[in-house]
């Protein structure tokens, strides 16, 4: 027995189907497979960095609350806050010796150019923990020391190296996991010594304190930090709560995850589009096969049902696929974060969380495919056995070509646009830092405000600056209309010199405005032109709220005014920017090599951090901070954009060639009637590139509006307010609509190959 | 079994008009008339793939008008063969798979038969039929007389109590036309019902009866003596007569 008879109408009909249409079961297929691979790679990289960061998390005992402060510590008062308070499980003061970068070499490397604030500190006494790369509390002898994890690839270090802090040399004897501080987005890194060195190294810095809390379950640290800054309680640093670490630590490596989920979204779409494009193609060819199935007397569900299985096979053969390859490129890709947060607990459940994703994805794909064979079934018998050519549908098909290529102008657009604006020296002034070179932090008990004067005496004289400014923050109370009373840090000063972006009202010019930042805004429910009271050390202010800005910095609430009130009163601390003149280092650097230009500038900086600054290079703080995100995203969208020329190369190509196969016919006729093959193409190219220049115009407006919308949504979540793409226009609007125009001609020149291997007597034998 | 199919004042408008006419078991009978009068749309009415507008048919006293789609795919599958003109069969199966798929399809309802029922069966027919040799081919692979032949053993697989066919010789020459003939009379003997369309006097007289149909009417019946009696020729001559004074 063979054929039908021994494997049965469904399997032989389905077998020898995909056996005769292996073009398109393969492409069906390999939609199928991409999609899926791309969804379950979003899910596994995401589960398993939030699975990670939460683990380290845990087993490091994060601090739900931490207060940094500088200078003379009341003790007795944090005592009695805590004992007062039922929701505090338990609570500590770790010490963090911060070190003077230039003093500092990692094996061979100097520190000096650090943006971050480097220091010393011992293992957490109650939690807070530093944890070795097995997740165990490393023993740490004297004369040793554990180096952040961070650092290990970025300054090529191996256990037994040595690490210098001025003069005392510390054996690096293993690197930590510091769950609060391993982003490079978190300004300060610990290295963890023994309390006997910490005590002797003692002298060689600065020595800060981290006030850190552990909440009962269910406390709101945010609530709880309000009452704590409430108190007056020592506080003349930045705050930080549990949730915001756990963003930190998820925003460097979520952008890459967030770019790929993108991608398997269009990419997603591309596919259901081509397959039921593909299935439409394949029941229009044969209309009269199902019509005579039917005139049989097999019934509409189970020639339905004949179709429908060889989808579930494709599907199923693309999801394993998928699945496959996305098991293996999740570990090369998890590599960096796997390094910084360790492995997850539990991989194997990571990996099957995959599938229900795959599932989901096969699923939409089955869904569609089943209301696409369902359209096709409104016809009596008799339509479905004589079928009638519909002119209108052609016409339907080439938007295909036009969705497609504008998906793939968009999925372009995006990352590129995301990463050309991110990168671009404007972008700071979205993080609430004004558009300068150079930024001093003044930081310290009283005496601060002397010492900033001073720095900003010197600035002003300083033949290389050409513009500065002093900002002082003071705390303060804000007293809405309705009489609540919150804490608020206005940071005071000329702020029209380096300003940052408003996104409603403008910078404050009287001592009766403030602008507060979008969070800030936000949380007291207050927008331009409401009027708030400020008040600080009994004197009261009634402001004008002037403006809102966008901040990420500190939490990202923070308010500006005009210098004038309270002129006596104490800073917290005190910032200071300038930039450089333009040509401030021409000198130096057409004097010498190249390097001396940047050695004249380190000396320039340091000149200042004798004075009691700590200096920082804007440029080269963003490129730290978010440099390792910046060249994932970098990357995403190098390879969002060498996936979108592929697909539409493919999906032109795939398009072109099923079109020509279903006009056959048509083609045939008109070379019996005398048309050149060249011509029939010139036709054939004109059609196709037109839809693909449309669907080329659509991407790029979608790609500009709404992905800034998108984008700036997302940020926003982040505490940036409003948002703008700044558009490289020349490679937005001409060089890759250029590239994907000139990807899509060529993709249809090689779909419509075949026209010239076409015979005009075709049209004369009939079918078959 | 008299009255095996019968016809009561059917319409189908614009195109039919009040036809009434039955069919005993054993008889061949043949449709006749100038294009566009209706015969295809008949056809398809009586064999339950279109709903008449009017009248009712019976077969084998059951009446299939009026009955659901699903329900009269099933009497399809299993009550009535149905042979077309353009001979079509599935491309991506060969002829003997072609030929079993309808009783496939009636086995996974009825399970009447086993498999090696089915492949007998099929042999059997393929070889009354003369395309024995055909089974492994594609339908590309046979001559357009093979191919009609093959179609009929498809519609005879689930031994339908009738069969109808339209204008079955219609793509073929002369002598093809001739073998397909052969086989319906063939069929015929063996007590198989038959309702064809044809525009061909020389297929007509094969058959014992032939009905002329006229703008969606029947206007005329010509009965002839049973299929292979008298010689071939005196039967043309009667029908070609009979047909000129239809006013073919
Ligand atoms: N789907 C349809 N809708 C409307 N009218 C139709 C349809 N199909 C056929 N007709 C018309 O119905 C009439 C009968 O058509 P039918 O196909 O039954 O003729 P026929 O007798 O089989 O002709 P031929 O000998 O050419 O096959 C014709 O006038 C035709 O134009
Ligand atoms: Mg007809």
């Amino acid at each position: 027995m063979t054929g039908i008879l021994k494997y049965g109408v469904r399997r032989t009909l389905m077998w020898n189907d995909i056996r005769r249409s292996r073009l398109l079961s393969a492409a069906a297929t390999i939609f199928m497979a991409v999609s899926a691979m791309l969804m379950a790679l979003t899910v596994l990289l995401g589960t398993n960095l939030l699975r990670s960061i939460d683990t380290l998390m845990e087993q490091a005992q994060t601090p739900d609350f931490l207060q940094m402060h500088t200078g003379d510590l009341d003790a007795e008062a944090l005592e009695e806050f805590a004992g007062a308070r039922a929701e505090i499980r338990d609570w500590q003061v770790s010490g963090f010796l911060n070190l003077e970068n230039a003093g500092i070499m990692l094996g061979n490397h100097s520190l000096a150019d650090s943006t971050q604030d480097n220091g010393l500190c011992v293992q957490g006494q109650k939690f807070d923990y530093l944890l070795d790369l097995n997740g165990a509390l490393p023993e740490v002898q004297p004369g040793e020391v554990y180096v952040p994890v961070c650092y290990r690839a970025m300054y090529e270090l191996e256990k037994g190296d040595v690490m210098q802090v001025g003069s005392r040399e510390f054996m690096i004897a293993g690197f930590i996991r510091d769950a609060q501080m391993n982003s490079m987005m978190a300004s300060s890194k610990r290295f963890l010594v023994h309390p006997e060195d910490y005590e002797t190294m003692r002298e060689q810095g600065q020595e800060e304190y981290l006030i850190e809390f552990l909440l009962e379950d269910g406390v709101k640290s945010s609530g709880f930090a309000a009452s704590y800054t409430a108190q007056g309680l020592p506080a003349n640093g930045p705050a930080i709560t549990k949730p915001l670490m756990r963003m930190m630590n998820a925003l460097s490596d979520g952008t890459m995850i967030a770019v790929i989920f993108l991608v398997s979204i269009v990419i997603l779409l591309i596919s259901l589009l081509c397959i039921r494009f593909i299935l439409r193609l394949q029941l229009e060819k044969e209309k009269q096969e199902t019509g005579m199935l039917r005139a049989l007397g097999i019934g509409k569900k189970r020639v339905r049902q004949l179709y429908f299985t060889k989808y579930i096979v494709l599907s199923v053969c693309g999801a394993a696929a998928g699945l496959l390859t996305a098991w293996l490129l999740w570990r090369p890709l998890a590599v960096q974060m796997q390094e910084l947060y360790g492995a997850p607990q539990g991989t194997w459940r990571i990996g099957m969380l995959s599938l229900p994703a795959v599932f989901a994805v096969e699923g939409i794909f089955l869904l569609s495919i089943r209301r696409t064979l369902k359209k096709s079934e409104g016809l009596t018998v008799l339509e479905a056995l004589f079928p009638v050519q519909e002119k209108r549908e052609r016409r339907r098909q080439y938007l295909l070509i036009g969705f497609v290529t504008a998906a793939c102008m968009f999925l372009i657009l995006v990352p590129g646009n995301l990463y050309s604006t991110l990168s671009s020296a404007g972008f700071v002034t979205y993080m609430g830092i004004g558009d300068a070179e150079i930024r001093m932090d003044v930081r310290g008990d009283g005496k601060s405000d002397a010492e900033a004067a001073w720095i900003a005496a010197a600035l002003a004289e300083d033949p290389k600056t050409e513009r500065c400014v002093l900002l002082r923050t003071k705390a303060c109370q804000a007293v809405l209309l309705d009489g609540t009373v919150c804490d608020l840090k206005v940071e005071m000063g000329d702020h029209t010199v380096f300003p940052v972006s408003y996104q409603e009202g403008r910078a404050p010019g009287q001592e009766t405005e403030v602008a507060l930042s979008a969070l800030c805004a936000k949380e007291l429910g207050v927008t331009v032109g409401d009027v708030l009271t400020l008040q600080n050390s009994g004197r009261e202010i009634t402001c004008t709220v002037c403006g809102i800005y966008s901040d990420i910095t500190n939490g990202g609430k923070t308010a500006k005014a005009v210098s004038g009130m309270w002129e006596e009163a104490p800073a917290v601390w005190s910032v200071l920017y300038a930039a450089w003149k333009e040509d401030a280092w021409k000198q130096e650097g057409a004097q010498r090599d190249a390097g001396s230009e940047e050695t004249a500038k380190w000396r320039w900086m340091e000149d200042y951090r004798q004075l009691g600054a700590d200096v920082t290079e804007i440029e080269a703080y963003v490129k730290e901070t978010y440099g390792q995100t910046l060249s994932q995203i970098r990357l995403a969208s190098d390879v969002a954009a060498g996936t979108a020329v592929l697909i539409i190369f493919v999906v032109t190509a795939l398009f072109m060639r099923l079109l020509l196969e279903q006009n056959r016919y048509t083609v045939s006729l008109q070379k019996a009637l005398g048309f050149s093959s060249c011509g029939i193409r010139r036709a054939y190219l004109k059609k196709g590139c037109f839809f693909a220049a449309t669907g080329i115009a659509a991407g790029v407006a979608a790609g500009n509006l709404l992905g800034e919308r998108l984008c700036g949504a997302v940020l926003q979540s982040l505490g940036a307010g409003s948002f703008h793409f700044l558009i490289q226009w020349e490679r937005a609007l001409l060089l890759h609509p250029a590239l994907l125009l000139l990807t899509a001609a060529l993709a249809v020149r090689v779909g419509i190959a075949k026209i010239g291997r076409i015979r005009a007597y075709e049209c004369c034998m009939g079918k078959e | 079994m008299k009255n095996l199919l019968r016809v009561e004042e059917l319409c189908r408008e614009p195109i039919l008009d009040h036809i009434s006419f039955t069919m005993d078991s054993g008889e061949m009978a043949a449709i006749m008339g100038p294009s566009g009068s209706g015969k295809s749309t008949l056809l398809y009415q009586v064999a339950g793939m279109d709903q008449p507008t009017g009248g009712k048919v019976y077969l084998g006293g059951k009446e299939i008008t009026g009955l659901s789609e699903d329900e009269r795919a099933a009497i399809r599958l299993q009550q009535i063969g149905f042979v077309f003109q353009q001979m079509n069969m599935m491309g991506n199966l060969n002829i003997l798979d072609n030929i079993l798929l309808p009783a496939l399809e009636e086995n996974r309802v009825s399970h009447s038969r086993s498999k090696k029922e089915l492949q007998k069966e099929a042999e059997e027919l393929m070889q009354k039929l003369s395309v024995a040799e055909l089974g492994e081919r594609s339908i590309t692979q046979v001559s357009g007389g093979q191919l009609q032949r093959a179609c009929i053993c498809r519609s005879m697989i689930n031994r339908p109590e009738i069969l109808f066919a339209d204008e079955p010789t219609g793509a073929l020459n002369k002598s093809a036309a001739a073998e397909v003939m052969d086989a319906f009379v063939k069929l015929n003997h063996e007590g198989t019902t038959i309702l064809m369309v044809t525009h061909d006097s020389k297929v007509a007289s094969r058959c014992s009866r032939i009905l002329y149909l006229l703008d969606g009417r029947i206007c005329g019946e010509l009965l002839l003596q049973k299929p292979g009696t008298g010689t071939q020729k005196q039967r043309e001559e009667t029908v070609n007569e009979w047909l000129g004074k239809m006013g073919w």
